[in-house]
């Protein structure tokens, strides 16, 4: 960046109506005798700078006092004494400094520029505001919760920080008439976002945009224009239960209730169901849970603590086209599924009997079992067959024959309802 | 049946003991609440110096210990004055501080409008110091003291540190710097004299 003057502040400091009588009045009235306390006066005071220029400041000492009274006097920045050579004597009471290729503002105060008397004291300050102007805020993004509020957040610029205080003003107003509003609630949900609480239109669009502005200069984002009902998302699904299936070991069913605060609209809800083993952080997403309030998840390892979640997405409301916005996750709900009976034999006596018993009809039921255990999904047809199968399995590792015999095609009512509490 | 100090069938023994005994409970009520804002206003100093960058935290910056108008820090004899001399002092103190504690924020709301925390420690700072400064005056009343002996702070004096702020964005600081440093010092100072009415009080 080239040497040059500094470039004039933007919105700086407010202009002191008599900063340096009052400054005076207070050398006059309070300076303590035989102190040089605040004798001097920086020139400029307060500027604004871009990254990467230069500045000349002079600290010129009050007063008529004998001598060179500006001989011996240094420049501290931000607390660290500047190289004497910057310096140099313009006349007998001013000495000048020249900084150049100028960091960004190590605080937004401003960096402190002080002159100082050589025995140390402070004779005068001034601070250098040293930054970039904003850039074009991008990537907004907007949710309304229930239809009744609306949340933006956006990316203040790709190059992150301006070393300057800048604020950022989320504007809004309805495309067709209306006049500009500029949001309130700043910080809403994360440090670029804003919440308006109230006071919106359905079925028209509103156009959204973002100003930024510092010392430096402004921006403006591209204009967002979105309805309400395309960004709807809503409160997790409440009372989300989760119980084991009868004595199935490897499965649970989770129930919830779909979202109250929209259960007066019309829309297809979506769910998403994720679990986790206990001590685990690794979720399993069990998707395309559409329209239902309950779902089995199969092929889980017995006598293990499950966490469920659950969340709502509801897409198409009022005839809306748009994906959707998914709820937050409920909050988890723990469940075990049962020990495994035959856990403790390891493979014991019971289970090489049934076997030997069941032959290549057992071998292609235990192949069917490995392929439903890798699908762990609700599919009405297939849990059907399997809780069967199941069911069947469990009585025959208790050693009864006749069970055996029917392996195949159990019979099904009585311990299918066993095996099937709750409806699919 | 162990003897006691006082009949509790006298009446008369009842009636004096009794206000003796308020005042010292406001007293010693004072006393732990000026404790207190000692505390918060040592915290209020040190996040006021972090907001404001070095050399403002730095061990040995001495700015210019110029007097903020209307307020000035307690006298080198202070200490020497009689007691409820003392606390109307630190009364008139602790009274002028609120309006100077509110110039500070409202130019750090400018300086630091992200400093959410220290804005908020300066605006329970200018309550606390008028609480401290309602609760020295309760004591002197009850003590029988003049609560006021001296002119109130001119609106002028809050006008005047304003503009010498004005003065620019160091200033500002070093009056910030000031101020926090004034209202530790008399809130210290009132715990101190407080802390001198011994159990007995002043005749």
């Amino acid at each position: 960046m080239p040497a040059g003057r500094p470039r004039p502040a933007a919105p700086g400091p407010p202009a002191p109506p008599a900063p340096l009588l009052g400054l005076l009045l207070l050398c006059a009235l309070g300076a303590p005798p035989g102190s040089r306390a605040h004798t001097a006066i920086i020139s400029p005071q307060d500027p604004t700078l871009l990254v990467g220029s230069s500045l000349q400041v002079t600290c010129s000492v009050l007063g008529e006092a004998p001598g060179t009274p500006a001989e011996g006097l240094y420049w501290t920045l931000n607390g660290r004494r500047l190289p004497a050579d910057l310096s140099r004597l313009l006349n007998g009471s001013t000495l000048a400094l020249v900084l150049s290729n100028l960091n960004g503002s190590q605080q937004q105060s401003g960096d402190n520029l002080v002159c100082h008397a050589p025995d140390g004291s402070i004779l005068a300050g001034s601070c250098l505001y040293v930054g970039l102007p904003p850039e074009k805020p991008f990537n907004i993004s907007c949710w309304s919760r229930n239809m009744r509020d609306l949340t933006c957040h956006w990316s203040p610029g790709t190059r992150g920080e301006t070393f300057l205080p800048t604020n950022y003003s989320l504007k809004y107003k309805l495309r067709w008439y209306g006049q500009d509003n500029t949001c309130q609630e700043y910080h809403a949900a994360g440090p670029h976002s804003c919440h308006i609480p109230r006071d919106l239109a359905l079925f028209t669009p509103y156009e959204i945009w973002v100003e930024a502005t510092n010392r430096l200069g402004s921006a403006r984002s591209d204009v967002l224009t979105l309805d309400i009902l395309d960004v709807v998302t809503t409160d997790p699904p409440p009372d989300v239960h989760v119980s084991r299936v009868g004595g199935l070991e490897d499965q649970l069913s989770v129930r919830w209730v779909s979202p109250p605060a929209l259960k007066d609209f019309l829309f297809q809800a979506k769910y998403q169901i994720r679990y986790r083993v206990e001590d685990s952080v690794d979720w399993k997403v069990v998707d395309d849970v559409s329209n239902q309030t309950s779902c089995r998840l199969a092929g889980l390892k017995p006598g293990t603590v499950y966490f469920v979640q659950v969340r709502c997405n509801p897409f198409g409301i009022y005839g809306s086209k748009r994906a959707g916005i998914w709820s937050e996750w409920s909050h988890p709900t723990a469940a075990s599924t049962p020990r495994s009976e035959r856990a403790g034999a390891g493979g014991g006596c019971e289970a090489r009997g049934a076997e030997a018993g069941a032959g290549p009809v057992r071998r292609e039921l235990k192949q069917f079992l490995g392929w439903l255990k890798k699908h762990a999904y609700c599919s009405n047809l297939s849990l059907r067959l399997y809780d069967q199968w199941r069911a069947w399995m469990q009585k025959a590792s208790k050693g009864r024959q006749q069970h055996r015999a029917r392996a195949a095609c159990p019979r099904a009512e009585g311990a299918r309802r066993e095996a099937l509490p709750d409806k699919l | 049946m162990s003897r006691r100090e006082g009949s509790p069938e006298d009446p008369q023994a009842d009636s004096s003991v009794s206000p003796l005994t308020h005042l010292e409970a406001k007293i010693r009520q004072t006393q732990s609440l000026a404790r207190l804002l000692s505390k918060y206003a040592e915290q209020l100093l040190q996040e006021y110096v972090q907001h404001q960058g070095d050399p403002f935290g730095l061990p040995g910056f001495s700015p210019p210990r110029l007097p903020v108008a209307g307020l000035n820090a307690p006298a080198p004899g202070h200490a020497d004055l009689p007691v409820p001399e003392r606390l109307r002092l630190d009364a008139l103190a602790l009274e002028a501080l609120p309006p100077l504690l509110d110039v500070v924020r409202r130019l750090q709301a400018e300086l630091n409008p992200r400093a959410g925390r220290l804005l908020r420690r300066l605006e329970d700072a200018a309550r606390q110091a008028r609480a401290l400064g309602a609760a020295l005056e309760a004591v002197l009343g009850a003590l029988g003291a003049e609560p006021r002996g001296g002119p109130r702070p001119e609106p002028a004096a809050v006008a005047a540190s304003a503009a010498s702020a004005a003065a620019g964005v160091f200033a500002a600081k070093v009056l910030g710097l000031r101020v926090c440093g004034l209202y530790r010092e008399w809130a210290g100072r009132a715990e101190a004299d407080l802390g001198a009415l011994g159990p007995g009080g002043p005749a």
